[in-house]
């Protein structure tokens, strides 16, 4: 890894760089180390609780419709219930969210599309399985084209059972994932 | 405190050079921080004057009941946020495209008067560089921000990023020439292009002098902010998020930023030119009358705040051919009417 | 007036020896099996001579004991008269073909090409035959013939396997289950076809034009469907449309769950519009088990399905508002808050927001609660005031006029010959409605009119939703004054095996006419449910629409159509 990764300048610079020494050592190297010791004091510290308290209180959610629960998540995010309340809003690029809620069926068709959004979710990243289908199936258990468990391919952090569930429960389970990410109990320990 | 200034004094004899990088560095870091708590300011105002409009209540969860820390959790989540480069981008474009949105959001606060202190019946103007042709640099840097949008969409190497930068830029060109016909219509009658000069010789606000030029400058700045109904560039529901649909992290979040920026810088100069900047009645009372001249300020700047914001929650968008037909078809010749206009007033009255 | 028998004698006579078997079942159905090869020379009769100008689709049934396999054509009028004619072409078992209508209908495809993909009935003369619903591993297994065993192995969940395509996508393949291996139903052969991506790209002809997807997951989208727009600047060219990716597949589903359970599943084919889904079953069954709906039970289930009809069209307004202006735009907020109260209203008879599973065979779950009249009284002369305000806000607006004035018209010819229905229809000045043309419940006694708009165009339809939401309130005004007292179910015990026959009902969903086509085999589920969808029908149309708009306009089509991508995917 070079300074170009991280710094967009001209590779013929990058390596001239990589010739410099502080301390007898490469810069590039020391500047690593540096920003490694960084974030093992941020992982540990009370900062950490600091970076937590901010994602807890803006999760963005991916727009993304499937089913009944699709419905229900626009009832979620518009006035009535109104999860703008909670700092959640709705985005529409992958890129510039943070939970992904899997609102309904996943069909085999549509399994490779999800996993792409969810790959190109910048970390730190959760997921919301809401609904029965999302979650086992539901009533589409021997459905031919129905992937029976979400659960395999995504890392859920909350379920939200029902059929579909109402926006209360929406809510109830976004507060669920605020509190698990307060708490750093997730999924993928962040 | 004597022996400091005497110290100070002394430094600045010795070394000018570096005693003008110093001042310079110590004025851009509270510009800078001034600029940016007030678009923070603006977007929380955006999110909550929106949700009002709506029927809803906002952000209301952290930060007591109005939310205010809303914007310091969101800032915090993003400046935490994993850096995704997209393979494919080209990275060095992709990477300066925010950097340059912000200098040159910077390049514009540089040049606005945000107020003055009234001090002894004398008004002192608060402006970093109060250059003699303010106005027409101010309306030509808040176009910077276009430079960036389309760097942004050109590097992206994404299908709805590059229709973004492009529909970015072609609304640009068509609001710009209109935007600076109108400027110049409001220099012709204050006899300068400075800002300072322009806000002081007002004594009719030119918003009653040339309604049609106010018109007109609003239609542009709200066209340059890229806000509804002239959001082309992000509308979401065609091109996902425009030209920033790749970015994620702290860099969306500096050209996300960079647009409330100008927001807030556009209103400010729409206000200087248009509304009578900082002129009202002073306030009689002690400390009070001397900044009553920035309460008059910043009061003017919200109401056209709040009026943008309102524009947003209640009118359509348009199409990105409809945008530069108004531009080229409308603006333009109306502007320049208005010019004629203001050089026969202007000329009646001198 | 046309009616079934005098259809009858007229194909009889022209064609001698072309019927094979016949029934007249009313004066508005004729179920004929017609000689595969003349259903051409038949079908084109019936178009020419005696005003079938409406194909309003097919359907495929195995019938795996007689060792054949049946196509149902179903061909009816636009107004003219009202006769339903289901025609019936048999082919053998192996080796399937039957002649494709799509020369003479160009709705046909979507139809045929999923009859093709799910039971491996080949389609003679079909110009693209390729899978519409699956994904291309499933294609070849024909999912919906009986003898398919392609059921997921429940005792172990993990089954798709990841593979990493070149680009560095992960793309996943299905291996064959124990099931499968056993039934000797794992492909042996796939159809050869070229993908969706090689057909699209096929039509790109210089460097200046781009292909841009908008789907699956993207801010248009009601649900997952993809649709490609070939681009050259920002003018559509060329659009592609690829559904299936909430393909459930219900109708195989629903064969095998009691014909009780069948109604959950018709709730989750449209969400908004559960409940005319829930009548349209219950009304083909009940047509078959020749069940009396007592008087009281019909206006319940009037008022809940105009209730309904309000609610799906806020929500299919308001979506298409956002589309047009931004999720910031304040009255599509508005839409949603006035939908919550139609949404108690349902919600405080049927107990469920969404999938009430309300209407039964026979009658209705339950009675009225106690002040649901004054409760309807209180807020329908609201809604009216509140709605009367959207027109009013949308008949001023000249951005809203600049933009969707003449942008996606269908002429009342076309409209008719692309065979879509609903509101999309009756923007063009079509007068087509299932309550007027093919009476159900108690539409019969009560005062309403069909509401019609003049250039058909996005403007139109939305015009018309909203105008049909004051009908729909007046509608339910009058049902609450007339409504008797009496049973809310029929006295007659329903029978856990329904009697062998076949039925075909239509009624009017929020998207137009949406019909079922149920047959029983004397056994205690369905043989066939058969699901003729309303926005199928009305989604196929949307490729030609979107030749030659702007991005901004496809994107307002395709909102205005009020999509419901679960439905036409089932």
């Amino acid at each position: 890894m070079g300074i170009s990764d991280v710094i967009p300048v001209p590779v013929a610079i990058d390596e001239e760089i990589e010739k410099w020494t502080i301390f007898g050592q490469p810069v590039a190297e020391v500047w690593f180390t540096t920003t490694e010791k960084i974030h093992q004091i941020i992982q540990m510290g009370p900062i950490k609780n600091i970076f937590n308290w901010g994602r807890k209180n803006s999760v963005y959610f991916l727009m993304q419709p499937m089913g009944c629960c699709g419905v229900e998540m626009f009832v979620f995010g518009a006035a009535p219930y109104d999860s703008d309340r909670f700092g959640c809003i709705p985005r529409n690029t992958p890129r510039q969210t943070d939970v992904m809620i899997i609102s309904g069926y996943l069909t085999r068709k549509y399994l490779p599309v999800f996993k792409n959004l969810w790959e190109q979710m910048p970390e730190p990243k959760w997921c919301i399985a809401i609904g029965e289908c999302a979650i086992s199936g539901g009533p589409f258990y021997d459905s031919y084209n129905i992937v029976q468990n979400t659960g395999d391919y995504f890392p859920i952090d909350v379920f939200i059972p029902g059929c579909p569930p109402r926006p209360e429960q929406f809510l109830e389970g976004l507060m669920n994932l605020q509190e698990k990410i307060k708490q750093r109990k997730d999924r993928r320990d962040y | 405190m004597d022996g400091i200034i005497e110290i100070i004094t002394q430094f600045a004899a010795q070394e000018p050079a570096i005693f003008a990088l110093i001042i310079g560095i110590i004025g851009a870091a509270v510009l800078s921080a001034v600029v940016n708590v007030g678009a923070m300011l603006v977007i929380w105002a955006d999110r909550k004057v929106m949700s009002d409009f709506c029927n809803r209540f906002g952000p209301n969860r952290v930060g007591g009941r109005w939310g205010i820390l809303q914007l310091g959790a969101d800032a915090i989540k993003l400046f935490t946020k994993e850096d995704v480069i997209p393979a494919g981008v080209d990275k060095g474009v992709y990477v300066w495209a925010p950097i340059i949105a912000s200098a040159g959001t910077m390049l514009v606060a540089a040049a606005i008067p945000f107020g003055a202190l009234h001090i002894g019946g004398k008004n002192y103007p608060l402006v970093v560089a109060n250059m003699d042709i303010s106005a027409f640099y101010v309306e030509a840097a808040l176009s910077i921000m276009s430079i960036a949008v389309f760097m942004a969409g050109y590097s992206s190497n994404n299908k709805y990023s590059i229709l973004g930068g492009f529909r970015g830029v072609a609304r640009m060109i068509a609001y710009e020439v209109p935007m600076g016909v109108c400027v110049i219509s409001v220099a012709v009658m204050a006899h300068s292009l400075n800002l300072v000069e322009i806000v002081e010789s007002q004594t009719v606000w030119y918003a009653f002098a040339q309604p049609l030029g106010f018109i007109i400058f609003i239609i542009a700045l709200v066209t340059d902010l890229g806000r509804v109904p002239f959001d082309q560039s992000e509308a979401e529901e065609e091109i996902i998020c425009g030209y920033s649909t790749e970015y994620s992290g702290i860099r969306w979040g500096l050209l996300y930023f960079q647009e409330y920026n100008n927001f807030l810088l556009g209103s400010i100069l729409l206000t200087l030119l248009f509304l009578g900047g900082w002129h009202g009645p002073i306030i009689p009372i002690p400390i009070l009358d001397m900044i009553s001249p920035m309460i008059w300020l910043l009061m003017k700047v919200i109401i056209v705040i709040w009026f943008i914001i309102l524009i947003r929650a209640s009118l359509f968008r348009l199409r990105i051919d409809q945008v530069t037909d108004l531009g080229w078809k409308w603006m333009l010749p109306l502007s320049l009417l208005n010019l004629g206009w203001a050089v026969l007033i202007g000329s009646y009255f001198a | 007036m046309t009616n079934a028998s005098e259809v009858l004698s007229s194909i009889q006579s022209a064609f001698p020896g072309a019927v094979l078997d016949s029934r007249v079942e009313s004066d508005r159905r004729l179920w004929a099996t017609i000689d595969s090869k003349k259903i051409l020379d038949v079908c084109k009769h019936l178009t020419a001579k005696l005003d079938f100008d409406h194909y309003s689709g097919s359907a495929g049934v195995d019938w795996m004991a007689r060792n054949e396999m049946e196509v149902v054509e179903i061909m009816t009028s636009h107004g003219a008269h009202q006769v339903v004619a289901m025609l019936k072409v048999k082919t053998p078992r192996d080796n399937p073909s039957v002649p494709s209508l799509v020369p003479l209908y160009w709705n046909a495809n979507w139809y045929e090409r999923e009859i093709w993909e799910m039971l491996g009935i080949n389609m003679e003369g079909h110009p693209e035959l390729y899978p519409l619903l699956l994904s291309d591993p499933l294609v070849g297994s024909w999912p919906w013939r009986k003898d398919f065993k392609g059921y997921p192995d429940l005792t172990t969940g993990e089954r798709a396997v990841a593979i990493t395509t070149p680009e560095g996508y992960t793309d996943y393949y299905f291996p064959p289950t124990q099931a499968e291996v056993e039934a000797g139903t794992v492909v042996a052969e796939r159809p050869k076809y070229p993908t969706f991506l090689e057909r699209e790209e096929r039509e790109i002809k210089s460097d200046s034009e781009m292909i841009m997807h908008l789907g699956p997951q993207h801010a248009m989208v009601p649900g997952p469907f993809l649709l490609d727009i070939l681009v050259e600047g920002e003018r559509v060219k060329k659009a592609f449309l690829d559904i299936g990716y909430i393909h459930k597949g219900i109708e195989k589903i629903m064969e095998n769950r009691s014909w009780l359970q069948g109604i959950t599943y018709t709730d989750r084919m449209c969400y908004v519009a559960s409940l005319t889904n829930n009548e349209c079953y219950c009304g083909a069954v009940e047509k078959i088990l020749g069940l009396e709906v007592p008087e009281r039970a019909q206006y319940i289930r009037v008022i809940l399905e105009e209730l309904s009809r309000i609610q799906s069209h806020l929500i299919g307004t308001g979506e298409f508002l956002t589309l047009i202006a931004g999720v910031g735009f304040a009255p599509w907020q508005y839409m949603i808050i006035d939908r919550e109260r139609i949404i108690s209203l349902i919600e405080s008879v049927t107990g469920a927001r969404l999938t009430h599973t309300f209407v039964r065979f026979g009658g209705v779950r339950n009675d009225l609660p106690e002040g649901f009249a004054e409760q309807c009284r209180k807020d329908l002369p609201y809604m009216k005031s509140r709605i009367e305000e959207f027109i009013d806000l949308f008949a001023q607006d000249p951005i809203y006029h600049a933009r969707m004035e003449n942008i996606g018209s269908i002429s009342p010819e076309t409209g008719k010959r692309l065979g879509c229905s609903g509101p999309v229809l009756r923007a063009t000045g079509v007068a087509y409605d299932m309550r007027k043309e093919d009476p159900y419940l108690v539409y019969p006694e009560l005062d309403f009119k069909i509401i019609t708009g003049t250039r058909g165009d996005s403007a139109d339809r939305i015009d018309v939703r909203l105008r049909e939401m004051l009908e729909s309130i007046h509608i339910i005004e009058q049902c609450l004054d007339k409504i008797p007292s009496g049973p809310i179910k029929t006295e007659a015990k329903i029978p856990k095996k329904v009697p062998a026959g076949e039925a075909y009902y239509r009624v009017e969903d929020p998207r137009g006419e949406m019909g079922m086509y149920v047959i029983s085999d004397g056994g205690d589920k369905p043989y066939r449910v058969k699901v003729r969808g309303p926005f199928y029908a009305t989604f196929q149309t949307l490729t030609p629409l979107l030749e030659g708009v702007y991005i901004a306009d496809a994107v307002a089509i395709a909102g205005s159509m009020d999509g419901c991508p679960s439905e036409s995917d089932r």
